[in-house]
């Protein structure tokens, strides 16, 4: 008997669905899409992640430690002291710099290493230089280069063939001495060199990056730290990874974030399939309890369908996310190598951890979403499962509970991302718990807004369209969520952007108030310094008016490489600093006498206020030092700080520059770029700049930075897009029987399409204008909690018309597309031929 | 003489494959490429006698290719607990000229140190090796004051004189710190007036003397166990730029000191059949440090007993010396068999103890054996 109906029952399930492709194909891609987004971010990610572990696992080999210079670069008679020393541990000198390349785009890094000191660290670099060529050519030759397989072809240079290192004055020139069959990804943007070679060619004679060590106990950690000197300092190679891989992380949980909300979206759909696909079976449902069928058991059918489905649409969520998570990771590789490490967009791999984590969450979105409607079929008796009045009616005395829970959870996400301690994922899961909530108030929130609309003075067809739609409201709600969840979260995105794209303008145009900026250009190393000569004569220049000087250098703190950065501002540059705390004192007064300005992103980081102390490594040790204010600054996450040049000078011992801000008298800016050009270039490595320019590089960068963000908004508008249009076809054209009637009512097929475009706009349009307040709250909470958390980078709100008019506009479009081909179906058929179906 | 074979492997760095890196050294040397070629034209050849000069000549000679300070000795503790041990300093010129001065770390020559102790009561052989450039202040040698070191091994003398030698060479198993007395023999020139012939090709030497019995005191380490040592050392001072010929296979080298005050250097060149060429040679030094050369065909050198390395090389480790017209009929025995350096190129080289006419110590290098 038990078999019997088991059987029974697949078949009526398996007839239904075969014999309504149109849903079934659209619950698939509903679920495929949310899989497939997942899939494509997790392996997007998983590539950046993988290709920068693989590279900085390559790079630090087996070293645990690393010496660094805390305000300078390691001075090469630091190794030799250690390396003559009875006793030392294993040690590694590395010259590790980024270069650029004749005829190739953008930076690869030059590595100058010590053969003889490899063997215990990196075993296949030296296995680099063991091709055919000799030890004695590759110590002696100043220009002997090895590169890998993957690095020569990036290049496009074979053994023997020339690399021109671009330097400011002139060229570099190394020859491939040797190419290594080992085509790993992490060596593609890595040219190996003697280590004589690295600090010829990158002008750091007598010093050295950083000087690998491997500390395998507590003994070996003290045998190196009482031999540094205060302006160096041992690090864990852990904590430096963190340093590097800090953006990154942040960087990465906005992508799974962003593809979590894909999911979310996907989740509605198939709830929203898979109910509706309750609604329509009521009749075959009724028959089935009314012939005996147990309610547990059409709650099996009903899961188990809702399974099968989730492991069709996971396959083909597979297949669509292992393409689409090519092109993330083209996007992704693009834009992490551009702004922080050098990530190769042919690393991606397709694993079984990011295929089970996408089934699972496709699996686990589909059992959730199945789970209510499969209750619900379970739980009617046979009498009203044949009604879609009760079943409608059901659902519509939930809609006042719901509306509650999801107004609970809105607070309490809105609480949970902007109060609650915690870092980015708090952010994250208040944001997530305030998209829920919303989605919950939806259906009470149609209802009353559909109740403003019933109350406009519309007539015949309109008026009509309008009343029939809260008749499927119930039905519509779900579809009609994850419409406007897809919405909300492109509006708060759009904002979010839109916010930081102004404030981050307007810092620049704070922080850019000179006409021409000369800069120590030099791009092997990252420590130039502006020759006396040019510091001591561009200010006298005749169209000078005033000037700034900055000295500029990394400094370690916290474990992060934040920068100092030492000023002798003129007032016009004062004037551009934007002060998002300050003490009791003049901020200024207090940093002309010795106090610092610190960045947001450190304040916050730091938890510091003005009036507080923070102690920076000198050459001379340890120096505390009072923080005057706290000012905007979007330029580095890790943190920048200024201090007057005088107390630079004092306690860095340091009186070089590296920047000159020149400020012209009006209408002279050519004039004295062009003054200063013939004065300087020809003999200096200089660097000559208007503020345009640099604020249009600036702002490139910034867009590039939100490309990918920019790409998945897209993306979860797409799902959104495929939702609400599988939602409404499957309404419109399982309404064809009531069209029919309409038709034989009197009504023109001409008007039937009509009424079906104009409901769906409707619809449409409602979810669009519900997604707009709860998007403000998203970008809200993005900007005053995720980037403050992430980043530390507080920023005014601030909303455009743009974004939520184009919002609008795409919820009004989807809906409109959606109504298309069942409007033109019910225009074209004959009233009789409807009414018969079904 | 001795490391020849070893010297001439190392000029020619040619690392046309990766040598097997069971040592966490980097190993540059392809061991079966460096044994025929030839060194660079560009450096100095070993083809006239020279006028040695001192200290100069204890010094570096960077216009020849190879080059070696190389110590061996006997030592025993107040317990009676005897040593051996070996340190040696090469420097090879990879390229003649001096480097291109565009960096303090730009070099031409490397140094590779091999440092054992051979812990005799216990059977248990401990050594090291080490490479680096000859750049930055990292390794080098200066004549006066005089001092050779290799990252923190050195040798070392003591203010502007050269004796007594200091050796300092630690690493994280073992170590030695030992001074090393002139003692009352001066140095000897080996070979012709110090010029040493390697083959019949003229400029197939090298300038070689050797100071044959330095007393020596001071301590070894064995993890951290310090142990406070007197004996004898051999200080062998050789350079080239010379390589083996076509035919020649190896050496095995012999350093005695025998308890009557005298002390014998003999080594045999072996051609690929395994038979003694008539480049072998070797000098016996009387008590009172007068040198007299001894030629193959007036010593007799016989393996009596081989020893099978754990990889299967078979190492003759006794032997009978005689040299008729002086009266030694000496039978040489190594002190344990394990003493085998395994690193970038295989050798083995251990404390020896002689008997039969004469009874004393020393040290035999076998080379050319392993595969």
């Amino acid at each position: 008997m038990i078999a019997m109906s088991r059987s029974l029952l697949l078949r009526a399930s398996l007839r239904y669905l075969l014999h309504h492709r149109w849903q079934l194909a659209l619950a698939l891609i509903g679920i495929a899409m949310g899989v497939a987004v997942v899939l494509a971010v997790d392996l997007a990610n998983a590539a950046a992640k993988a290709s920068f572990a693989l590279s900085s696992q390559q790079l630090r080999g087996a070293a645990t430690h690393r010496i660094v210079g805390v305000t300078e670069p390691v001075p090469d008679t630091l190794y030799r002291k250690l390396f003559t020393t009875p006793g030392h541990p294993p040690m590694a000198p590395v010259v590790l710099t980024h270069v650029r390349v004749d005829g190739h785009e953008g930076r690869v890094r030059l590595l100058g290493l010590d053969v003889f000191a490899e063997g215990a660290f990196r075993e296949q670099l030296p296995g680099l230089i063991q091709g055919e060529a000799s030890v004695a050519d590759w110590l002696a030759q100043p220009d002997a280069a090895a590169l890998s397989h993957s690095a020569a072809a990036l290049l496009g240079v074979t053994t023997g063939g020339a690399l021109t290192l671009q330097r400011p004055n002139d060229t570099y020139p190394l020859k491939v001495f040797a190419i290594n069959d080992d085509d790993s990804l992490a060596s593609r943007d890595l040219i190996v060199v003697d280590i004589a070679t690295a600090q010829a060619a990158a002008g750091m004679p007598g010093r050295l990056s950083h000087i690998d060590l491997i500390l395998d106990d507590p003994a070996a950690i003290a045998w190196v730290t009482t031999r540094l000197p205060a302006s160096l300092s041992l690090i864990d190679i852990a904590e430096q990874t963190n340093d590097t891989a800090g953006l990154s992380a942040a960087f990465e949980l906005n992508l799974t974030a962003m593809s979590l909300l894909a999911l979310l979206v996907g989740v509605f759909l198939i709830f929203n399939a898979i109910s509706f696909s309750i609604v329509q079976r009521r009749r075959l449902l009724g028959r089935l309890r009314a012939v005996g069928i147990r309610a547990d058991e059409l709650f099996r059918l009903v899961m188990a369908e809702a399974l099968i489905l989730a492991l069709v649409g996971g396959l083909l969520g597979s297949v669509l996310g292992y393409w689409l998570g090519q092109v993330l990771t083209q996007i992704v590789a693009a834009t992490v190598s551009e702004l922080y490490y050098q990530v190769s967009a042919d690393a991606m791999t397709l694993t079984w951890q990011s295929l089970g984590k996408a089934w699972l969450l496709g699996l686990a979105g589909t059992s959730a979403a199945a789970w209510f409607p499969a209750r619900q079929a379970a739980r009617t008796p046979p009498l009203t499962t044949l009604s879609r009045t009760a079943l409608e009616d059901r659902t519509r005395a939930l809609i006042p509970r719901l509306a509650l829970l999801g107004t609970g959870l809105l607070i309490a996400g809105l609480i949970v991302a902007l109060y609650l301690p915690g870092g980015v994922l708090t952010g994250f899961a208040g944001l997530f718990m305030l998209l829920l909530g919303a989605a919950l108030i939806t259906p009470a929130s149609l209802r009353l807004t559909h109740g403003l609309f019933t109350r406009l003075p519309l007539k015949g067809l309109w008026r009509l369209a309008v009343r029939d739609l809260d008749r499927h409201l119930s039905r519509l709600s779900t579809a009609a969520a994850a419409l406007m969840i897809a919405l909300a979260a492109s509006v708060g995105i759009a904002v979010m952007v839109e916010s930081m794209r102004g404030a981050v303008s307007d810092w620049l145009l704070g922080l850019l108030r000179a006409d021409l900026y000369i800069v120590a250009d030099d791009n092997l190393s990252d420590d130039a310094t502006l020759p006396t000569e040019v510091v001591q004569q561009a200010p006298l220049l005749q169209q000078v008016g005033t000037h700034s000087s900055y000295r500029s250098r990394k400094l370690q703190i916290d474990g992060r490489r934040t920068r100092l950065i030492a000023g002798e501002l003129a007032a016009t540059s004062r004037a551009g600093f934007e002060f998002t705390a300050r003490g009791a004192d003049d901020p200024w007064s207090a940093f002309d006498r010795g106090a610092i300005l610190i960045s947001e992103p450190l304040a916050y980081r730091l938890g510091l206020t003005p009036g507080g102390m923070l102690s920076l490594p000198t050459p001379n040790g340890a120096q505390d030092f009072t923080v005057a204010a706290v000012f905007r600054d979007f330029a580095s996450e890790h943190g920048r700080l200024f201090i007057t040049a005088s107390a630079y000078r004092q306690h860095w011992q340091d009186p070089t520059i590296d920047t000159l801000a020149l400020f012209t008298t009006p209408g002279t800016v050519a004039e004295l770029m062009e003054t200063a050009r013939e004065r300087f270039s020809g003999r200096h490595a200089l660097l000559f700049t208007a503020a345009d320019e640099v604020y249009a590089e600036s702002m490139a960068v910034f867009e590039r930075t939100f490309r990918i963000t920019e790409v998945l908004r897209l993306l979860s508008i797409a799902v959104a897009f495929i939702g609400i249009l599988s939602a409404l076809m499957a309404l419109q054209l399982e309404r064809r029987k009531e069209h029919a009637i309409l038709r034989a009512l009197g009504l023109t097929g001409k008007q039937v399409s009509r009424l079906i475009v104009i409901e769906s706009a409707a619809m449409g349009l409602l979810a669009a204008l519900l997604a707009v307040p709860t998007g403000l709250a998203m970008a809200w909470v993005l900007t005053a909690a995720i980037q403050l958390r992430a980043f530390g980078w507080s920023m005014p709100f601030d909303v455009s018309a743009w974004p939520l008019f184009a919002t609008v506009a795409i919820g009004l479009v989807a809906a409109l597309s959606a109504s298309l081909y069942p409007a033109w179906r019910a225009g074209r058929q004959a009233p009789a031929s409807q009414m018969r179906e079904d | 003489m001795q490391r020849l074979l070893l010297l001439s492997v190392l000029l020619f760095l040619a690392g046309c494959e990766a040598p097997p890196s069971d040592t966490a050294t980097f190993s540059p040397v392809g061991v079966d490429e460096g044994m025929g070629g030839q060194p660079d034209p560009g450096f100095e050849r070993a083809i006239e006698r020279r006028e040695f000069r001192f200290p100069r000549d204890h010094g570096p000679h960077p216009s020849f290719a190879t080059e070696w300070w190389y110590f061996t000795g006997n030592l025993g503790d107040d317990d009676d607990r005897r040593f051996g041990y070996q340190f040696t300093l090469f420097r090879v010129g990879l390229t003649p000229g001096g480097p291109t001065p565009d960096s303090d770390w730009r070099a031409h020559q490397l140094y590779m140190g091999h440092l054992a102790l051979s812990d005799i009561d216990t059977a248990r052989h401990l050594s090291e090796e080490r490479f680096s450039r000859a750049a930055a202040g990292l390794a080098g040698a200066n004549a006066e004051p005089f001092r050779v070191w290799l990252g923190p091994w050195s040798i070392s003398g003591t203010g502007d004189a050269t004796f007594p030698i200091t050796i300092d060479a630690e690493t994280a198993e073992f170590g030695i710190r030992l001074q090393l007395e002139s003692g009352s023999k001066p140095h000897v020139l080996q070979g012709e007036h110090g010029l040493s012939r390697k083959s019949a090709e003229p400029g197939n030497a090298s300038y070689y003397y050797s100071h044959t019995r330095l007393p020596t005191r001071g301590r070894v380490r064995i993890g951290d166990k310090e142990y406070t040592v007197e004996g004898n050392s051999w200080f062998d001072r050789e350079w080239s730029s010379s390589a083996l010929a076509a035919d020649q296979a190896g050496w095995d080298w012999f350093a005695l000191q025998l308890e009557d005050g005298r002390d014998l250097m003999f080594y045999q060149m072996r051609d690929k059949q395994g038979r003694a060429q008539r480049f072998s040679k070797g000098v016996l030094v009387g008590m009172d440090g007068k040198a007299q050369a001894l030629t193959l065909d007036r010593v007799t050198l016989t393996p009596l007993r081989e020893w099978p390395s754990p990889d299967g090389t078979r190492y003759p480790l006794e032997w009978q010396l005689r040299v008729p017209e002086h009266g030694l009929d000496l039978n040489v025995s190594a002190a344990f068999d394990a003493q085998e350096m395994r690193h970038t190129v295989r050798y083995w080289e251990g404390a020896v103890e002689v008997s039969g006419s004469h009874r004393g110590v020393g040290y035999l290098e076998l080379s050319g054996y392993a595969d």
